[in-house]
């Protein structure tokens, strides 16, 4: 490996490691979460309020043990809590930002998840290196009385970033705004609101 | 007496401080603007198709030459890395003459602006909704509520992974902005970076033109789905 290239790579390390709190550990932890404080109103909340359950979220992914790995030193980056309960967490604050009631019972709607893909790529140039996350989710609208399947939609969020090598978030922050994106699809698809208030 | 007051002015001030401490700054608001019912969408501003590779190389062999040539001192680490740089940027221009081919008469600005409006009108949120190339003036001006300035400053392929071969996917860079014309205040800001979801080798996307082409078109479109996406979670923000 090259001066300038182990120079990067080490920040990169150095800067992941700092963010996952991991040291020298051979995974790479990152706490990612969907940011409330950029959840709005959408059209999801021009609909009258539903009670809606946020059924099973089903883990699809090829590989369910990590979220990327570093290149050349093959380093594990994984997420701190698993991604299905990340990403049930993320409809929740959606969906009770939206004006509706998430509870475990007794629901109008049954929101239903499956992750198809939740992945970060780095690439590590000669002094900076590039992150792209990627999140890709089938949701499901179901309704809560007679389980009939409204709608069913892929939604896919993407976010790419150059940063410093040493830039501690960036992993981080690719995720959450990856899906992020993926979320506010969902909250601004007329189909997927008119399926909310269908039932 | 004197030492009372002294007291009583300090006690006071400790209330004070404390009073101001507990009390919260107000939090800034977004501003909606759910009431901006008609638009004029504006594409405009330069555009730049490119490869991105972010590659070490030829860096990398600069430092090689360092280890076992006589080279070194302060001078060496500035100039390798503008060398790097000046040979990466002649290679990006090879590889993007190779991709482009064929690409000519793709709009990237009038594809992006084209989703956008599309998706806004599928939304049924707003009554009237005009693509236009230059600066709306007169009626044109007059009938719309806010004007949304789109552009579109890089569009291409960039190198997404390491692997053996590199894969590469299309990407496109867009950014939007909503001015009441009236004011000529920005209501809403976004930039949009739009990576498509598919990764594959460079000399894929050089070898089939069509494909190449259809990515590309997919993800300009993807950039104008994704501003609208936003501008829509975004009309409603604070209320």
């Amino acid at each position: 490996m090259s001066a300038g290239r182990s120079v990067a790579m080490g920040a990169l390390l150095c800067g992941l490691a700092l963010a996952s709190g991991a040291g020298c550990a051979r995974t790479v932890g990152l706490d990612v979460r969907y940011p409330e404080a950029g959840v709005n109103r959408a059209l999801l909340s021009s609909v009258p309020p539903q009670r809606v359950g946020i059924g099973p979220v089903v883990d699809r992914r090829m590989d369910t043990s990590r979220i990327g790995s570093l290149p050349e030193n093959g380093r594990v980056v994984v997420t701190r809590r698993p991604v299905t309960d990340i990403v049930r967490d993320a409809l929740a604050v959606e969906v009770s930002r939206n004006g509706h009631a998430v509870l475990p019972d007794a629901q109008d709607v049954l929101l239903t998840a499956e992750v198809e893909e939740f992945w970060l790529d780095v690439v590590v140039g000669r002094s900076h290196a590039q992150y792209v996350g990627k999140v890709v989710l089938a949701l499901a609208v179901v309704d809560g009385r007679n389980g009939e399947r409204l709608f069913t939609r892929h939604y896919a969020g993407t976010k790419r970033r150059e940063a410093d090598a040493d830039a501690k978030d960036v992993a981080r922050e690719v995720m959450d705004a990856a899906l992020a994106r993926t979320l506010h699809d969902f909250a601004t698809d007329p189909k997927a609101v008119a399926a909310f208030g269908r039932r | 007496m004197k030492s009372r007051a002294v007291a009583v002015l300090l006690v006071l001030m400790v209330v004070g401080l404390s009073g101001c401490a507990s009390t919260a700054p107000p939090e800034p608001t977004a501003r909606p603007f759910e009431d901006l019912r008609r638009l004029a969408v504006v594409a405009s501003g330069e555009t730049t198709f490119a490869v991105t590779d972010h590659n070490a190389e030829p860096g990398r062999t600069f430092d090689e030459i360092l280890k076992w040539g006589s080279f070194g001192g302060w001078w060496w680490k500035p100039v390798a890395d503008l060398a790097h740089r000046g040979i990466n940027w002649l290679l990006q221009l090879n590889r993007k003459s190779d991709v482009s081919e064929g690409l000519g008469d793709i709009r990237p600005r009038e594809v992006v602006a084209a989703a956008f409006a599309s998706t806004l009108r599928a939304s049924g949120h707003y009554d009237q909704i005009d693509t236009l190339t230059a600066e709306p003036i007169g009626d044109d001006r007059r009938s719309a509520d806010a004007i949304v300035r789109l552009a579109v400053p890089a569009w291409g392929l960039v190198r997404v992974r390491e692997s053996d071969p590199d894969l590469h996917s299309a990407f496109a860079d867009a950014r939007a902005e909503l001015v009441v014309p009236s004011t000529g205040v920005v209501v809403w800001e976004r930039t949009e970076d739009v990576t498509d979801l598919q990764r594959l080798p460079l000399a894929t996307f050089t070898a089939d033109r069509k494909y190449t082409r259809q990515q590309l078109m997919e993800v300009l479109e993807r950039a104008g789905q994704r501003l609208a996406s936003e501008l829509l979670y975004a009309r409603s923000a604070g209320l």
